[in-house]
């Protein structure tokens, strides 16, 4: 396990919080590290800041995460990684699609000239928009409390896909279904971050597989031609005892 | 390659090759254990299975140690009534698929037993050996008088071969298999009691505290027990623990193995670890004159 103190935090939405320290390691966007909260829990995250200032980026959703958006500078944060495979570098024009927290995996991806789709429940939740340059990034909410009312097919729309040399995308697996389901048919290149239970973070433990695939180490990063031959992508995955459910 | 036949039979079970994915190890998703079966393993066995739904122990449930592997999964599981079609799924690519099971009780066990032989399981592994959950595992495995009742009671009510899974974690591994002797065959070990601690955050690093150690560090501890119990019993064997190349798989067939399970060296080799064991237990034969992996069984115990 890998441990560094906290140099800095900062509120970037009411409910997401990021926490910034020194880690002398190369990381990948798309890699993921687990980070733990003793005597709580440890879960699967993705670092939104990759320079030799590192950072998670953070929204409470349960015990682990709450534990570690109440740390503060100075305090321990423990973590192990990185793991899986990283997002292909591409050259030319990118568009980034994050939903919800998995804008923090995309983060690291935005550049000048980068054009991005952020969907989020609600105006809260739509992390990094204004890293964008005016007007290349839309905005979809469930909610309609922000930009678009709608998922993130109301935000695909209004794109024209097919002149984007790469297409990035992260977030829950329904959205990604979507996204992937989109494009299927058009000419674009594009890898999709997917999300799934995961326990160990190393390929033994079997909670992330899809049609066996580990999410953990053959991904979570996986091109559309990967995907095209993924029956259980958006249809069926394992709850936390293993037992079969349908997606989401 | 013909004349260097990899084919290896336990009880009745006849295998492609005695590589053999162990329980625990990428085997609860039927998808999954179909991936691994169609990339070299002979035969898998799946994640342990009980009668109820289980959810197993909150992350951290490994802790990495270089190529060993501390773990507290916690037995996780379905629960048998929804594991049939993880099963169905694995088996379609025709090899065999080994059911794991643990409980209490020998009724439980037989209870188990029998579903996974309504599923189509090829055999059954009874896991009486995790060595991290209150009650069931090696808590029932330790007891000699519990085992044979439980091998007793699970082989009078199934037709599958019956293998047991002995825990390394009692003072004389012999006695638990001689206890279980009525079983088609034994598998040994499963994983060391251990414990890490996280020396910066001051507390152990599974939530569970105590886990099973796996990897390298433990294969010597398995080719002693195998080692003990064939000279001692004579009964066919499965070992495990610790293998991760043709090296480890000809010491443990020469202490007396007839097939291995592996498992944790799939988190270093990845699922290509079969195909390249199975070259390389070839490249040994002809190197070493071997024309049948049956003459090496056992010819590394002193008489």
């Amino acid at each position: 396990m890998i441990h560094a103190d906290i140099i800095r935090k900062e509120k970037i939405s009411p409910t997401v919080f990021t926490l910034y320290f020194h880690w002398n390691a190369t990381v990948l966007p798309g890699q993921f590290v687990m980070v733990w909260a003793p005597g709580t829990g440890e879960i699967p995250m993705s670092l939104s800041h990759l320079g030799k200032e590192k950072a998670f980026t953070i929204k409470n959703y349960g015990q682990t995460s709450d534990k570690l958006i109440n740390l503060e500078p100075g305090e321990r944060i423990f973590f192990r990684g990185p793991y899986g495979r990283p997002f292909s570098a591409s050259k030319g024009k990118t568009l980034l699609i994050g939903g919800g927290s998995g804008m923090a995996s995309l983060h690291p991806l935005i550049k000048i000239g980068s054009s991005g789709l952020i969907a989020a429940r609600t105006k809260d939740e739509l992390l990094f928009m204004d890293e964008f340059e005016a007007g290349k990034v839309i905005a979809t909410t469930d909610d309609g409390s922000f930009g678009i009312k709608g998922n993130v097919l109301a935000g695909l729309k209004q794109l024209d896909l097919e002149s984007f040399d790469m297409i990035y995308a992260c977030g829950p697996e329904i959205m990604l279904y979507s996204v992937y389901n989109h494009l299927k048919d058009m000419k674009v290149d594009a890898e999709l971050s997917l999300e799934r239970m995961m326990k160990c973070g190393i390929g033994v433990c079997d909670s992330c597989s899809i049609n066996g695939f580990q999410l953990c180490m053959d991904g979570p990063t996986f091109t559309m031609d990967q995907l095209r031959y993924m029956n259980e992508f958006g249809s069926e995955k394992l709850t936390f005892s293993g037992k079969r459910v349908k997606v989401p | 390659m013909p004349e260097y036949s990899l084919i290896s039979r336990i009880g009745s079970l006849k295998l492609e090759s005695p590589l053999i994915l162990a329980s625990g190890i990428l085997d609860e998703n039927g998808y999954t254990m179909k991936r691994i079966l169609e990339e070299g393993a002979a035969a898998v066995v799946t994640k342990s299975i009980g009668s109820v739904e289980r959810p197993g122990f909150t992350p951290p449930v490994v802790a990495e140690m270089d190529d060993d592997l501390l773990n507290a999964i916690g037995l996780s599981n379905p629960g048998i009534d929804h594991f049939g079609g993880e099963i169905f799924i694995a088996r379609s690519i025709g090899k065999p698929v080994i059911g794991s099971i643990f409980g209490a009780t020998a009724e439980e066990f037989s209870s188990l037993a029998s579903k996974m032989q309504s599923y189509g399981a090829d055999a059954v592994e009874l896991n009486l050996s995790c060595p991290h959950v209150k009650g069931v595992g090696s808590e029932v495995g330790s007891d000699p008088a519990l085992v044979e009742e439980i091998v007793g009671e699970v082989k009078s009510k199934v037709s599958i071969p019956v293998f047991a899974k002995l825990t390394p974690n009692v003072t004389d591994v012999v006695a638990i298999a001689k206890a279980a002797s009525r079983a088609d065959a034994l598998v040994l070990i499963n994983t060391v009691r251990a414990i890490h601690i996280d020396i910066y955050a001051r507390k152990p690093t599974l939530s569970n505290a105590y886990g099973g150690l796996s990897g390298p560090a433990i294969k010597p501890i398995g080719v002693r027990a195998v080692y003990d119990v064939y000279k001692e019993t004579g009964k066919e064997i499965i070992g495990c623990g610790g293998i991760s190349g043709f090296e480890d798989v000809m010491e443990y067939m020469m202490a007396g193995a007839r097939a291995v399970e592996i498992g944790t060296a799939l988190k270093t080799s990845g699922r290509s670890i079969f195909d390249r064991i199975k070259k390389d237990i070839i490249s040994f034969m002809k190197s070493e004159r071997i024309e049948s992996l049956e003459e090496i069984i056992g010819a590394g115990v002193s008489r």
